[in-house]
């Protein structure tokens, strides 16, 4: 485990270099991601049983996990709906009691949750989790 | 028989309204200046939503002339913030809007209004707002109460803004760094096309910097934009007590 200091400015660093924001403008970012684990993304499956449309992130509740593990509810974390209305995601695009697949970097602390990278609906419709999540390791538009 | 009600009383009110003296409304007074009102983007920010990962090149913005007493200020600053625990979230985690100048690098849109007297800049992120009022003088320093935007007074110069600013709250840290109540930012928003302006903004600050800091923020149009509200209602980040480092509450 890092240290506070060197992994949060790090993180910091990476996000203000991935985002282009300078240090004397915006600062409209609501926070790092450095609890997330970006070197190790997951596929994870589940089952939704809410889908939150807020500010200033968006989250998935699902029960599932990845293949051949056991199922728990899962907090996963999206981007803000600013950012996703604009590419192309919907307020109500996805139901509780949709089984969806998802690309998440997960949480380092272990708890079950993450941030997410990609999501595959059931109609099969495939998005991202916008620029400030940074990209997917895995691609689900390939799979069948 | 409902309706046979309603249509007697109509017939009964009607000529109230009829006999009325007709009041005589002002038409809008015209606005002065260029038009350069609606929805606003950095030429790049759409890309970097768009493309996980994407890099981007904008004008950097210079170094901050910082003096002595302001790098020993941050440093000693730094070196608290090292030594403590964090017991609270602070700024953005703590869904605090960036105020200005932070809010005119916009990688969220920005609305621009004008109306007789008054230039609003609202930006889409923390639904953050800040009226220009035109023509007026600016306030003396021990007047401006400081604030997230602080106080804002422009005119017009041919295709420029000019836009004098001051009082700002303590905890809007441009560049990471102290300000005093003497901090100064001037900006000439220049409308350079129907499609396009740029905000060249400069800090000055007599106890903290060595000299002017200037800076350019460009935008262009985005015609059918319409700006998304921003209420910062559910905010799962918490400091955990044990660690002082930031978590996700989880679970529904």
């Amino acid at each position: 485990m890092q240290s506070r200091g060197s992994s949060g400015r790090a993180a910091v660093l990476a996000m203000a270099a991935l985002t282009g924001i300078t240090w004397a403008g915006a600062v409209s970012a609501h926070h790092s991601f450095a609890m997330f684990d970006n070197e190790h993304q997951v596929k994870v499956t589940g089952t939704v049983t809410r889908f939150d449309w807020t500010n200033p992130h968006i989250y998935l509740f699902v029960t599932g996990g990845e293949a051949g593990k056991d199922a728990k509810p899962m907090t996963i974390e999206g981007a803000s709906p600013g950012i996703l209305n604009r590419i192309g995601w919907k307020f109500n695009m996805v139901k509780t009691g949709d089984q969806i697949t998802m690309v998440i970097a997960p949480l380092r602390s272990g708890e079950p949750g993450g941030l997410l990278k990609e999501i595959k609906l059931p109609d099969g419709r495939v998005f991202n989790n916008g620029g400030f999540a940074g990209p997917s390791q895995i691609s689900l538009k390939d799979e069948k | 028989m409902r309706l046979a009600a309603l249509a007697a009383v109509s017939a009964a009110v009607a000529p109230v309204f009829a006999a009325a003296p007709a009041t005589r409304l002002a038409p809008v007074p015209k606005v002065e200046g260029v038009y350069f009102s609606g929805t606003w983007e950095d030429p790049n920010p759409q890309e970097v939503l768009r493309a996980p990962g994407a890099t981007v090149q904008r004008t950097p913005t210079p170094p901050a002339p910082f003096n002595d007493k302001a790098k020993a200020e941050m440093a000693e600053r730094r070196a608290k913030q090292q030594q403590t625990k964090a017991t609270e979230l602070t700024g953005g985690a703590a869904c605090i809007p960036g105020g200005f100048p932070g809010m005119m690098g916009p990688v969220f849109p920005l609305e621009v209004l004008q109306s007789p007297g008054q230039v609003t800049i609202i930006a889409e992120a923390f639904s953050q707002i800040r009226r220009i009022y035109l023509n007026e003088k600016q306030i003396a320093f021990e007047d401006a109460e400081p604030l997230f935007w602080g106080h804002s007074v422009g005119h017009w110069e041919g295709n420029t803004l000019l836009v004098n600013t001051i009082g700002l709250k303590d905890n809007i840290r441009i560049g990471g760094g102290p300000h005093s109540d003497k901090l100064q930012i001037d900006e000439r928003i220049t409308v350079t096309s129907p499609d396009t302006w740029e905000d060249q903004i400069t800090v000055t600050d007599p106890q903290y910097l060595t000299g002017p800091w200037t800076w350019t923020h460009k935008y262009v149009r985005r015609k059918d934009y319409k700006i998304n509200e921003y209420v910062c209602e559910d905010n799962r980040l918490y400091i955990d007590p044990a660690t002082g480092q930031q978590k996700l509450r989880l679970g529904e």
